[in-house]
């Protein structure tokens, strides 16, 4: 193994976990806050790629990105609110409520997809990279806007994190996930920040999309495939906590690229697979998690 | 008891209207949207036997409906195997495949049994589609052989053949589940389900009970799977969409969850109507917006009939 | 009985959980600047009825005011708002966040905002040991310390009262003579205090007056220094069960 293998196998390692780290930690989010999952998550970073296309391309309204992301972020607030409203809030207080909504978030992904089909159609769009060309990064070639991914999703994630950590509204939102009941008797209206964070993951979704689409082909179900990888790394990290997701992101990313290089692209899934199966026989919480409900 | 009664009535009269059928509606396509709506009746109400009557977060049912689809396709066409033959190792290989993933999930809790079914799901579409050598890859599977028997060709007759096949699996698996719901040990799925702490204490074994409930269901839903492939003669992975999971958990939603006849008259009200749909102008994706509003609908509001069934006392 | 010159008055309260009425019907009021305990065995209602006045759960009948204005239909939230905090029993807090940050989260509502840096600069005067743990993560704190913290946070809700449960559970004699000194010295800033505890030498030397809840209802009241003593509340919840 050369050196120019392993370079190859950490950047592009990296590139993958850049974008799981994303998809992931929007998961995370919602789940350590308001402990459900929200398997429209994927449906909500397709639909931020679609209508950034659409502000943004000469075949739309070429009004530039800057408008196509502003208009995504916009929308998927709304969306967010609104799902949490009418398939999260009206099950709090039922007994099995992670039940419920994984069925209801189901729909809400089939809803999505189904009106994503509707309105754009079946035929497959691509988001104008936002920085062309390509470059060379420890004798490995990647494409700029890849580049641009490694790059940004840190920054987003960091400033989640400052957010989570500095802000009173982000504290609020942690201090709801690990304690509602004392959350409430200090006087935070718990109810408004499920939805702050309920729509803050679902921005989160659509800035992953509008990354994503610039370098993966945009159809209805572009979603599907990070939100499955997301799933996994999150039961990799544990679902405890946003760091554990963000690290079990990364390292998903480079064990991906190291596999796909050594047995192939057919292969990796399937190993992908059978060290889940063997992590959670040895560690049912996950590599890095907490016990959680 | 005057439901009791109507119950009793009611199973013989179905039974007799399921085999008169074909003598009132000639249509292919009719016959062929009675046959698909029996598969599905099997698929959903033996989805139904893992999670609404022992409980188990299982959402890798499609998956093993797949399996069947693929286990039997590839039996009968790259090997030769007799289809009736191929049908059947469908129905084991989803057992097999549901045997592997329970071996986390026995032990696992919650959201862990969500997660890891719907991994192990999306996995076996990820290698139904990179082994395109055998599987056809995302173009699917074409030209499967069709069932024979002593030289009749059972697409003959207007699918008159496979209506009744058909028809006698979804009769046989409905008996087989309730028998199965009824024993021993469906009354021992409903008690862990209830209160795991006590039937754990009443020395019911937990995880083997989880195991063997998982390869049951999933048999029905291989066996399903290989009809299916039998039938249409083409496999495509569109099987494992997530579009296949809501539309198929929508009609154990609407049939009404820890039921066996419940699924299976969804699953054919749900057929027809989304066909019926499939021809009004503009619905054709639109339907499948429709199947995830009524999803949410139920559960926001016949939680007493439905969702509430979930919860256990 | 009570009027609007008490900070807390409440009448007729019932509240429960599930089918049952936990509380069958409570009265008791605490006047301005009063210190006053709520004794009484395990089970007989002094949680729930901490959780009824601040809603955390829904009263079923009854009236409550605070400063002379009704509770009714007040989320829990606005009650904080109002400036009656409730300091939980037994509370863990949020575990992965550090002292210093729970300290001033604690400080949400608008109100508390304004005085957060006084009451911060206050509860670390009180308290020097969350001071010198203010960067350590709330699940690593010991018993007493989770104690301070949680009063502490009380305070930085900025109270008009406080309502303290079992402050004193699971600690070592040592910490329960800290804590009484603090919350003496909490009260004598003039903040009316309802205390609810297991430990009666405790509540006596802290309170005012005391309230018996048994069965969900109050059964007595005892001022300090009536003919009532020690002794005789100990023979009254623990002899009296003894001989039955």
């Amino acid at each position: 193994m050369t050196a120019d293998t392993i370079s190859a196998i950490i950047v592009s390692g990296v590139v993958l976990g850049s974008l799981y780290a994303l998809m992931a930690s929007g998961l995370s989010l919602v789940w350590t806050t308001l402990g459900i999952f929200n398997f429209a998550h994927g449906a909500l970073m397709t639909l931020g790629a679609y209508l950034a296309w659409t502000m943004s391309d000469a075949a739309g309204l070429g009004l530039g990105l800057a408008a196509g992301i502003a208009v995504a972020v916009a929308v998927l607030i709304g969306v967010g609110i609104v799902m949490e409203r009418s398939v999260v809030r009206p099950f709090y207080d039922h007994r099995d409520i992670l039940l419920i909504t994984v069925m209801t978030t189901l729909a809400t992904m089939t809803l999505i997809e189904k009106g994503i089909q509707l309105v754009w159609g079946a035929r497959l769009k691509q988001l104008a990279p936002i920085a062309p060309g390509k470059v060379e990064i420890f004798r490995t070639t990647i494409s700029a806007q890849e580049l641009l991914i490694v790059i940004v999703a840190p920054l987003l994630l960091g400033a989640l994190w400052l957010f989570l950590r500095n802000t009173r509204i982000g504290r609020g939102i942690r201090a709801v996930g690990q304690n509602s009941a004392a959350a409430r008797l200090i006087g935070i209206d718990v109810s408004r920040l499920f939805i702050v964070t309920f729509a803050l993951s679902a921005v989160l979704a659509g800035l992953t999309g509008i990354l994503l689409g610039s370098v993966r082909l945009l159809t209805p179900s572009f979603g599907t495939d990070p939100l499955v990888k997301a799933l996994i790394i999150v039961i990799f990290g544990g679902l405890g906590s946003l760091s554990g997701t963000i690290l079990a992101a990364y390292v998903m990313g480079i064990v991906e690229a190291a596999l796909t290089y050594f047995v192939g692209i057919y292969w990796t899934p399937s190993i992908i697979f059978v060290l889940l199966i063997v992590v959670l026989l040895l560690r049912p919480q996950g590599l890095l998690g907490k016990v959680v409900r | 008891m005057f439901f009791l009664k109507l119950r009793t009535v009611a199973i013989p009269l179905l039974l007799v209207i399921g085999l008169l059928v074909p003598i009132f509606v000639q249509d292919t396509y009719i016959r062929h949207l009675f046959i698909i709506a029996f598969i599905y009746g099997i698929v959903a109400s033996s989805w139904d036997l893992s999670l609404g009557y022992a409980g188990i977060f299982n959402f890798g049912h499609i998956a093993f409906f797949g399996i069947g689809v693929y286990a039997a396709g590839l039996c009968a066409k790259l090997l030769g195997i007799d289809p009736w033959i191929a049908m059947l190792i469908g129905g084991m290989a989803a057992s097999a495949a549901a045997g592997l993933v329970a071996l986390p999930v026995v032990r696992l809790q919650g959201v862990y049994v969500v997660l890891v079914t719907f991994a192990f799901s999306q996995l076996v579409l990820q290698v139904v589609i990179s082994q395109s050598q055998i599987t056809g890859g995302t173009l699917g599977m074409v030209r499967v052989p069709t069932i024979e028997l002593f030289g009749y060709n059972f697409l003959r007759d207007y699918k008159l053949g496979y209506y009744y096949v058909a028809f006698a699996l979804l009769v046989a698996s409905a008996f087989c589940l309730r028998q199965l719901v009824r024993s021993d040990f469906g009354l021992s799925l409903k008690a862990l389900r209830d209160n795991e702490d006590y039937a754990v204490s009443r020395g019911i074994p937990i995880s083997t009970q989880r195991l063997k409930v998982l390869v049951a269901s999933a048999f029905f839903a291989g066996i399903a799977g290989g009809f299916y492939v039998i039938y249409l003669r083409v496999a495509s992975p569109e099987v494992f969409n997530f579009s296949t999971v809501s539309l198929v958990l929508s009609m154990v939603l609407v049939g009404g969850t820890a039921s066996i006849y419940g699924p299976i008259f969804a699953a054919l009200g749900l057929t027809f109507v989304l066909e019926g749909l499939a021809n009004v102008n503009g619905l054709a994706e639109g339907r499948f917006m429709l199947v995830a509003i009524v999803m949410v609908l139920v559960l926001l509001f016949l939680p007493k009939g439905l969702a509430s069934i979930f919860s256990r006392k | 009985m009570s009027t609007d010159a008490n900070a807390l008055s409440v009448t007729g309260l019932r509240a429960g959980y599930d089918a049952s009425d936990v509380l069958t019907g409570i009265d008791l009021h605490v006047g301005a600047k009063e210190r006053v305990g709520l004794f009484g065995p395990n089970g007989h209602g002094k949680t729930t009825l901490l959780n009824a006045i601040s809603h955390v759960i829904w009263p079923r009948a009854g009236e409550i005011r605070f400063l002379g204005e009704t509770l009714q239909g007040l989320s829990p939230q606005k009650i904080v708002e109002r400036g009656l905090i409730h300091v939980a029993q037994a509370n863990w807090l949020f575990p992965d966040m550090e002292i210093g940050e729970t300290l001033e989260l604690a400080a949400y509502t608008r109100h508390a905002r304004g005085v957060l840096k006084d009451n911060l600069a206050y509860v670390m005067q009180l308290f020097p040991r969350l001071a010198e743990r203010r960067r350590q993560q709330c699940k690593t704190l010991s018993g007493g310390e989770r104690q301070m913290l949680s009063i502490g946070v009380g305070l930085m809700c900025a109270p008009r009262m406080l309502m303290l449960d079992e402050p004193t559970l699971g600690l070592s004699p040592k910490l329960k003579d800290e804590l009484a000194e603090a919350i003496a010295e909490i009260s004598a800033r003039g903040i009316p205090l309802l205390l609810v505890e297991q430990d009666i030498v405790f509540t006596l030397s802290l309170v005012e007056r005391m309230y018996l809840v048994d069965h969900g209802e109050v059964t007595r009241e005892i001022h300090r220094g009536s003919e009532v003593d020690h002794q005789d509340i100990m023979d009254m919840y623990f002899g009296a069960e003894k001989t039955r």
